[in-house]
């Protein structure tokens, strides 16, 4: 998969819940364009083309970031303060997904401009409806802000 | 030798003569007469002024705008060949022929790449006359020329205006319309989801005529608005591999490729000079009509190239039910559908659309059918754009 | 703490509006809908001025970009300056589809941009999109007092 095509970023460390994420995005066809960084460092090289990333563009952005809280090295208020904080990335929607009960997580979260917040269930399968929801809600019934510069004929031929 | 013009004129003839009015830039008299009697005696009705510098030049040229000047190449206070400055100063297209001693070849020939319209010997004056005429006939041409040029460029002016004004509308028509349209569409559909059934079968009848034409006028408004667009937002055009662009069609396609159980081939097809957007839009159309309007077995359908002339020429030919040839024009006129939208869906713009992208794009597109026995729509592409040339130029 | 439900939706077509509540409806949406008809008036309801002196404030807001006297974007923005008003979530929901318009309103603080859609049956499926999500999973901002 080319680097330019993700169009779901998952930032998480935990194995089981990538799993799970995956899991959920698939059985809603929507998994064929997801990467996977499992911590804030990486998350930032993806988003900013640096580091193992330096072949990716700024003019291909992912429709969407799957961003936990709780992370070695560079944790996700940190990833999201610095992409909401350059104007070539703020535009990208983010979505913190944390298994974080802070109220303060929440509302620091929007204050540095989230997307949304979620509350990961602890219910295996009210997580599987969240993802599902939540990539159908982001990558179908939302527009992002970029598209992704293939020729689309509206329609069909009559 | 006056410094003040001098007229001089002929008055004895009984028939009518081409009159000349003739501006001679002569210093001695005795020359000067001899060429209005040349002129004369070739049956012109000469009235003719006579003056030696540019101050006077100037003036009868204000005064009495003349039809030819007659100059002589040296004169004590001037010089023939700067009256041609004069004339060009003043914005007049008057030709200027050298009545002058012996010059030279190549002086002549000097005088005349800067601008002389002609070159004499006074002692050869009987050349005089053809000269002269021969110099305003090109004149008069040289006119007519202009005038039909500057005509044409009026009316391509005009047509130009007319299409963006046409354009515009069509665009702003179908843009605005939209907006009312949607409301009508959604309510006509709550009331009949909502009625249907608790009113008498007259308001189900209604009811599903309103919702059912608001939503067609909906589809109606896109189409136009697609229509509209062709041309209107000016992508670049450049080298389009038309084999990628009938695979990606065929991707779009799949569905129906699917249900239809259709078999679609294309040889060896080139790469063109156009609009790519444009290009997949046409081989989509051509390719979804031929699988849409199948007869009872499954479509086959073939793309095909060949050079013809300086062209391109493409055919997408299927085994369908065929178009019978008093037809052949009209489906290609927006919305014109030859078949009840029951028997076959779609507004009838797809072949339209088409025919607007290959005709802006310089080439044709016509349909080679019968009735029952399937259907070639060709089109062409010209080998080479202009666009091409240029950026072939400039690499 | 379970209080009820506060959508504001921005739209000055009151067609859109009964629409929108009709949707609603549907996806048995049990939370109070209040709707304003400009931007004038978006920010006087948000900023409690006025006759909306004790008006709730929205748990989200469904706001249109084409509104007359202060159009979408403009409340937007005037939303996102204020400590007060920036985490209240807010969807685009217009019919334009043009680029500047969606990239615009993610600069200036929108959270997400759906379109209007032209059919009946894909607007309801917006509308209840739009609720399960923000509705049904997401979690928003506590209400200050």
């Amino acid at each position: 998969m080319n680097s330019n095509e993700v169009e779901i970023l998952l930032v998480d460390d935990s194995q089981d819940d990538i799993d799970l994420t995956l899991h959920a995005l698939r059985a809603e066809n929507l998994a064929n364009h997801v990467f996977i960084a499992r911590d804030g460092e990486e998350a930032l090289d993806f988003l900013f083309c640096s580091g193992a990333h330096t072949e990716r563009s700024f003019d291909h952005p992912p429709k969407l970031v799957l961003l936990d809280l709780k992370m070695p090295k560079v944790d996700g208020m940190q990833v999201l303060k610095r992409i909401k904080g350059d104007a070539r990335t703020k535009t990208i929607p983010v979505v913190l997904m944390t298994s974080s009960r802070e109220e303060r997580d929440m509302l620091g979260g929007y204050d540095l401009g989230v997307n949304s917040y979620l509350q990961k269930p602890v219910d295996f399968d009210d997580f599987r409806k969240m993802v599902k929801l939540l990539g159908l809600y982001w990558l179908v019934t939302n527009q992002p802000p970029v598209t992704n510069g293939k020729t689309h004929l509206a329609g069909q031929a009559k | 030798m006056s410094s003040a013009g001098t007229q001089l004129g002929k008055q004895d003839s009984a028939k009518p003569e081409p009159k000349l009015r003739a501006l001679l830039v002569e210093d001695n008299a005795l020359d000067a007469a001899l060429v209005v009697r040349a002129l004369c005696k070739d049956g012109f009705d000469v009235t003719a002024d006579v003056v030696q510098d540019e101050a006077a030049f100037t003036r009868a040229l204000r005064a009495h705008p003349p039809e030819v000047v007659l100059a002589d190449y040296n004169l004590p206070n001037w010089k023939g060949m700067e009256t041609l400055d004069v004339l060009r100063r003043e914005g007049l297209d008057i030709p200027m022929i050298l009545v002058s001693g012996a010059l030279g070849d190549v002086t002549a020939v000097e005088c005349i790449k800067r601008g002389a319209t002609d070159y004499v010997l006074k002692d050869g004056l009987a050349r005089l006359p053809e000269s002269i005429r021969r110099a305003l006939q090109e004149k008069l041409q040289r006119q007519l020329r202009h005038q039909v040029e500057e005509d044409l460029a009026q009316k391509v002016d005009e047509l130009a205006r007319s299409n963006a004004d046409l354009e515009q509308f069509a665009y702003i028509a179908s843009h605005d319309l939209q907006e009312p349209l949607r409301m009508v569409a959604a309510y006509t559909q709550l009331l009949a989801e909502r009625y249907t059934g608790k009113l008498d079968e007259h308001a189900d009848k209604f009811l599903g005529y309103a919702s059912e034409g608001a939503v067609r006028m909906q589809v109606l408004i896109q189409d136009l608005l697609a229509f509209s667009r062709v041309g209107r937002n000016g992508a670049a055009r450049g080298n389009v591999d038309c084999n990628a662009v009938t695979e990606e069609g065929l991707q779009s396609l799949a569905s129906a490729i699917q249900e239809s159980g259709a078999v679609v081939t294309h040889g060896k097809l080139p790469v063109v000079w156009a609009d790519r957007t444009q290009m997949a839009q046409v081989f989509q159309n051509l390719i979804g009509n031929a699988i849409k309007f199948r007869g009872k077995e499954p479509p086959a359908v073939s793309v095909q190239a060949e050079k013809v002339d300086q062209h391109w020429q493409f055919s997408v030919s299927d085994n369908g039910i065929g178009i019978a040839p008093e037809f052949a024009e009209s489906i290609f006129v927006v919305f014109q559908r030859l078949h009840a939208r029951t028997e076959y869906p779609g507004n009838g713009i797809g072949l339209a659309i088409c025919k607007k992208i290959i005709e802006r794009n310089g080439g044709k597109i016509w349909v080679e059918s019968q009735a029952g026995s399937g259907s070639s729509f060709k089109f062409t592409i010209p080998l080479h754009g202009p666009d091409e040339k240029k950026e072939e130029e400039r690499t | 703490m379970k209080t009820e439900r506060e959508l504001l939706i921005v739209d000055d077509n009151p067609a859109d509006v009964g629409l929108a509540r009709e949707a609603l409806t549907r996806c048995a949406y049990s939370g109070q809908i209040r709707s304003v008809g400009d931007g004038v008036e978006a920010m006087a309801f948000l900023e409690h001025r006025g006759k909306y002196t004790n008006a709730a404030r929205p748990d989200l807001v469904i706001l249109d970009l084409n509104l007359p006297k202060k159009d979408g974007l403009a409340v937007l923005a005037a939303m996102r300056a204020g400590p007060d008003l920036r985490r209240i979530p807010v969807v685009i929901f217009s019919t334009s589809q043009l680029s500047r318009d969606i990239v615009r309103s993610y600069e200036l603080g929108a959270n997400c941009y759906v379109s209007k859609p032209g059919n009946l049956k894909d607007y309801f499926s917006a509308i209840k999109s739009i609720e399960e999500f923000w509705f049904g999973f997401a979690s928003l901002p506590q209400r200050g007092v």
